[in-house]
């Protein structure tokens, strides 16, 4: 029963079964063109764009170049390091690969998930790194139970090892893993996230030789048999290998020598310049930064209060003590203010402006020359040359023989240390320069500060009667055997006449061999030369003074700068040993042996 | 009976059971790389959409035509009460929860709606300034409804029924012109007010694929590059790469068409397409015993047949990605409950003449 009535007629019917016949004809009609079109026309393109999507290119990371010493000692080489990879396309159970995940890498379950929280953008068959230097143990595990582990792939690179620990740390430097922020300032090709990249020594300073070129693979995956398929591979390159001029067995014996102390040794060879033997204590171990350290293991390193991180030869910055007192004669020669037989009587003390200044013996040195004001370290001869010496022409030499500036060592961070003078002080105090102030810097104390690098490069202008060397590490540069870099030794003159430097030579040779100060460098047979310094932590004048320096921590550093021998000199050094009390009796034995050590060794060979 | 068995169109029924069950071997290969089983829920909802085919047409064409009114506002009703009280499913109150089954409510609206619209055009003569009136009310309630859900890819297949009605009657020019600029404003007032930031940028990024490769342009150059380089016959079942790794957005439900098109290549989208055609072009040759009946066929078949077209042409590109499924084909069982019910009154009808 309907509620209409019939009102269509039958040729509206037909019309509409005609029409709607004909509509779907085009349409369908339509529809197979545009098909066709896109799929068998077009199909070339489509393809490679649907290859595009599922080829994929790895990066092979390329070895690191070696770091070696002189005579090809390997000092940082490269391990195989697995790594291990979680696939988030392979996954079958997530909870379940992230426990298993968390049990193979020995990291919590919330560090997992982290993990993989931040590869949360990436595509499906990106393999995110979950944990380096797998253990061996858990490798053999999960590559011979691959079937039941899809999900995870174990990826074999090369990783940078430090085969001596400790030793030479600072030179070496370390290297860390490149963030965000600085990725954008890099060549995207040579490095991506996850890479390492050398943040100290000489780790830092050669970076560009020591990465080699990374490979790539174009990876195709078939994705029936899920069979990864190789379409095409480029090679990774090692990295050049670069050749310092340390002397392992010599950077060895000196390490040895300087033990539990904190402090710096820095040995040059005078010919070149090169450093033969740099230590700076206490050390570190650089692969500490290559494993995954642990938050605590890093605050210790880096909250300790002998700060083993820092490279104290290039960027402590201490008073030269005593060791200014070669500045000081030098720049007293040249302006001819003195002569060596000039003399100054030291009873002990001597009143400057008002204030009283002592020597450190407290009776008084006596009748003093240039000569014996060098070996006795007598500082009323100095405070005398000081008055008489405006701060400006102190600075002017001082700037001359190196201080105030970068030694120009082959390291990168190094502190420029502070000359002071009036117009420093204007500029920093906004006040004019004291008289009373020169005294303190003729003894190498005040606001004056170096490097441990810029003392062994002025004793070695002494030792070279004012030829200046510009210290350096790197020997060459070598890259598949050939040599793509040598250094050729630098020497700047000095402008002081070399019969001064000679005068001051005899003066340091005193201090060894005549009972001066350094006695107890003093080798027979060897004309050892050099000259004691003391750097005190807490004033004199302090009242605490005495009790406080029975304390190791507050007691003075001690500087030792020396060279032999004599004639034709060999080696130029510096020694400085942090709270080390009297220079004579630390710092100058420990250079004593070893430039017997080193010699003896020479004979052997 | 045995009429029953001997006149029923058995051809046009064996081909909309094809498609569901190309369909569920298809929602199979768009899940089994991620490991979804939605594939083993559309066999249940095709097992009710079967029944619910042998109810709907064991009733009397009469009876749907009478409560048709009824039946629209229950409609209406519950569609009011989804968006006052319904729950949250990914962002819409499209879904609501009933015994544990999620439905998509507003799919149901296809049929009764065609039902009521049938009924409406059966008792004028022509389509006059009252009956016009009446029937945007009758179709804009409720698509104003799912709009608020919000769904606007239903909201849109129901749209067609605009058209639809004035292509089957005798229409005055001024309206066709008063539609036009009715669907301008509306088109202006949804983009400003209605549409969400996302759904504005899936159309934008419809019109410059390229500039939106990241985002929802991505969708779609990622389906084209799925049906392109399935080629002339396709990768294999279970062997596109382009839907096994991911690729592919709404694999299952939008894109589903990319799917064929990638595994079976050309010669898979011509047989769905060539299957496709047969059953509108069947379901369009009937004899009819009243008008209802008459209007009902071309109103449920266009319906169907302009989803079909826009599903399709979204898939290529052609169409702004609006979530809109193939009919029969893609997962949801809401849509192919609906569908099996609307294709049963056709079903119904066709038969009616050979029983009395």
């Amino acid at each position: 029963m309907y509620l209409s009535k019939r009102r269509l007629t039958p040729g509206f019917i037909k019309r509409a079964a005609l029409l709607s016949t004909v509509l779907l004809v085009v349409l369908f009609t339509s529809l197979f063109v545009v098909f066709w079109s896109i799929q068998v026309v077009q199909n070339a393109k489509y393809q490679r764009l649907a290859m595009r999507n599922i080829t994929r290119k790895v990066d092979l990371p390329a070895p690191r170049g070696l770091i070696v010493d002189r005579s090809g000692r390997v000092m940082a080489e490269n391990r195989i390091n697995f790594t291990l990879y979680l696939v988030r396309e392979n996954v079958e159970d997530l909870e379940k690969t992230i426990r298993r995940a968390s049990f193979f890498s020995g990291k919590s379950v919330a560090a997992i998930r982290q993990v993989i929280a931040k590869y949360r953008k990436y595509a499906m068959f990106y393999r995110i790194p979950v944990r380096s230097n797998l253990p061996q143990g858990t490798v053999v595990f999960i590559q011979s139970r691959q079937e039941e582990f899809p999900e995870f792939e174990i990826g074999i690179e090369p990783n940078r090892t430090f085969p001596l620990a400790e030793r030479a740390a600072h030179v070496l430097g370390h290297m860390s893993e490149v963030s965000e922020a600085e990725l954008a300032g890099l060549d995207p090709g040579a490095y991506g996230p996850s890479d390492r990249i050398g943040r100290s020594g000489i780790e830092k300073q050669y970076e560009r030789f020591l990465k080699g070129s990374k490979g790539e693979q174009t990876v195709i995956k078939n994705s029936v048999e899920k069979v990864q398929q190789v379409s095409a591979e480029t090679k990774p390159v090692i990295g050049a290998t670069v050749v310092l001029t340390l002397d392992l067995d010599l950077q060895r014996a000196v390490e040895d020598l300087l033990g539990e102390e904190s402090g710096v040794v820095g040995v040059m060879d005078l010919a070149s310049g090169g450093i033969l033997a740099l230590v700076s204590k206490p050390a570190f171990d650089p692969e500490i930064f290559s494993r995954e350290m642990a938050g605590a293991e890093w605050q210790a390193i880096r909250d300790d209060p002998r700060n083993p991180l820092q490279d104290k030869f290039l960027q402590g910055a201490y008073s030269p003590g005593s060791v200014f007192k070669i500045v000081m004669a030098l720049a007293g020669l040249q302006e001819k203010l003195i002569t060596p037989a000039h003399a100054q009587y030291c009873s002990g003390s001597q009143v400057f402006y008002g204030r009283t200044f002592h020597c450190w013996k407290p009776g008084g040195h006596g009748t003093v020359d240039l000569f014996t004001a060098l070996q006795d370290s007598c500082n009323i001869y100095f405070y005398n040359l000081g008055q008489r010496m405006d701060i400006d022409t102190i600075a002017r030499y001082a700037r001359m023989l190196g201080l105030g500036e970068a030694s120009g060592i082959d390291l990168p961070n190094e502190r420029p240390g502070l000359v002071p003078d009036s117009a420093w002080k204007l500029e920093a105090f906004r006040q004019r320069w004291f008289p009373g102030e020169t005294i303190s810097v003729s003894i190498g104390h005040g606001q004056l500060n170096v490097t441990p690098a810029q003392l062994l490069k002025l004793i070695a202008t002494v030792a070279l009667r004012g030829r200046m060397p510009t210290p350096h590490l790197l020997q060459r540069i070598e890259r598949q055997g050939k040599v793509v870099r040598e250094f050729s030794p630098e020497f700047k003159r000095v402008d002081i006449a070399a019969e001064h430097f000679e005068k001051v030579v005899e003066g340091l040779f005193r201090v060894v061999n005549q009972e001066g100060t350094g006695r107890a460098a003093r080798i027979p047979g060897l004309d050892v030369c050099g000259k004691t310094g003391t750097s005190q932590i807490i004033t004199k004048e302090n009242p605490q003074y005495k009790r406080l320096t029975k304390e190791k921590r507050f007691m003075p550093h001690s500087w030792f700068v020396s060279f032999a021998p004599r004639q034709n000199p060999r080696l130029a050094m510096v020694v400085l040993v942090e709270n080390g009390g009297d220079a004579g009796a630390i710092a100058a034995p420990l250079a004593g042996q070893v430039y017997r050590k080193y010699f003896a060794d020479e004979r052997h060979h | 009976m045995k009429d029953t068995i001997k006149y029923f169109d058995k051809l046009t029924f064996a081909l909309l059971l094809t498609l569901a069950l190309a369909g569920i071997l298809l929602v199979y290969s768009a899940g089994h790389s991620s490991g979804e089983t939605h594939y083993l829920k559309q066999v249940a909802w095709l097992g009710v959409s079967l029944l619910a085919f042998v109810a709907v047409f064991s009733l009397k064409t009469e009876f749907i035509f009478r409560k048709a009114f009824i039946v629209y506002l229950v409609l209406l009703a519950v569609l009011a009460l989804q968006i006052t009280v319904g729950g949250t499913v990914a962002r819409t109150r499209s879904w609501f929860r009933l015994w544990g089954i999620g439905f998509q409510f507003s799919e149901f609206v296809k049929v009764p709606l065609a039902v009521y619209l049938a009924k409406l055009l059966a008792q004028i003569d022509e389509v006059d300034g009252r009956a016009y009136l009446k029937m945007i009310m009758v179709i804009s309630v409720p698509v104003a409804l799912i709009v608020l859900q919000p769904d606007m890819g239903i909201s849109f297949i129901l749209c067609g029924f605009i058209p639809l009605v004035m292509l089957l009657k005798k229409v005055r020019p001024a309206l066709v012109l008063i539609t036009v600029l009715l669907a301008a404003a509306a088109g202006g007032i949804g983009w400003h007010s209605v549409l969400k930031p996302y759904q504005k940028e899936r159309i934008v990024s419809f019109m410059d694929p390229a500039q939106y490769k990241d985002s929802t342009g991505y969708h779609i150059i990622q389906s084209r590059i799925a049906i392109g380089s399935g080629g002339l016959a396709g990768k294999g079942y279970l062997k596109g790469s382009q839907s096994r790794y991911q690729f592919l957005p709404a694999r299952h439900t939008d894109f589903i068409v990319s799917v064929i098109g990638e595994e079976f290549g050309f010669l898979g989208v011509s047989m769905l397409f060539f299957a496709f055609f047969l059953v509108f072009y069947r379901q369009l040759r009937f004899k009819h015993q009243s008008d209802e009946e008459f209007y009902f066929v071309y109103l449920f078949n266009g319906l169907v047949l302009f989803q079909f077209l826009i599903n399709v042409s979204m898939a290529i590109g052609l169409f702004p990605v609006l979530g809109i499924s193939l009919p029969f084909v893609s997962y949801g069982g809401s849509s192919l409950l609906s569908l099996f019910i609307g294709e049963a009154v056709i079903f119904r009808i066709k038969i009616n003449t050979y029983l009395t």
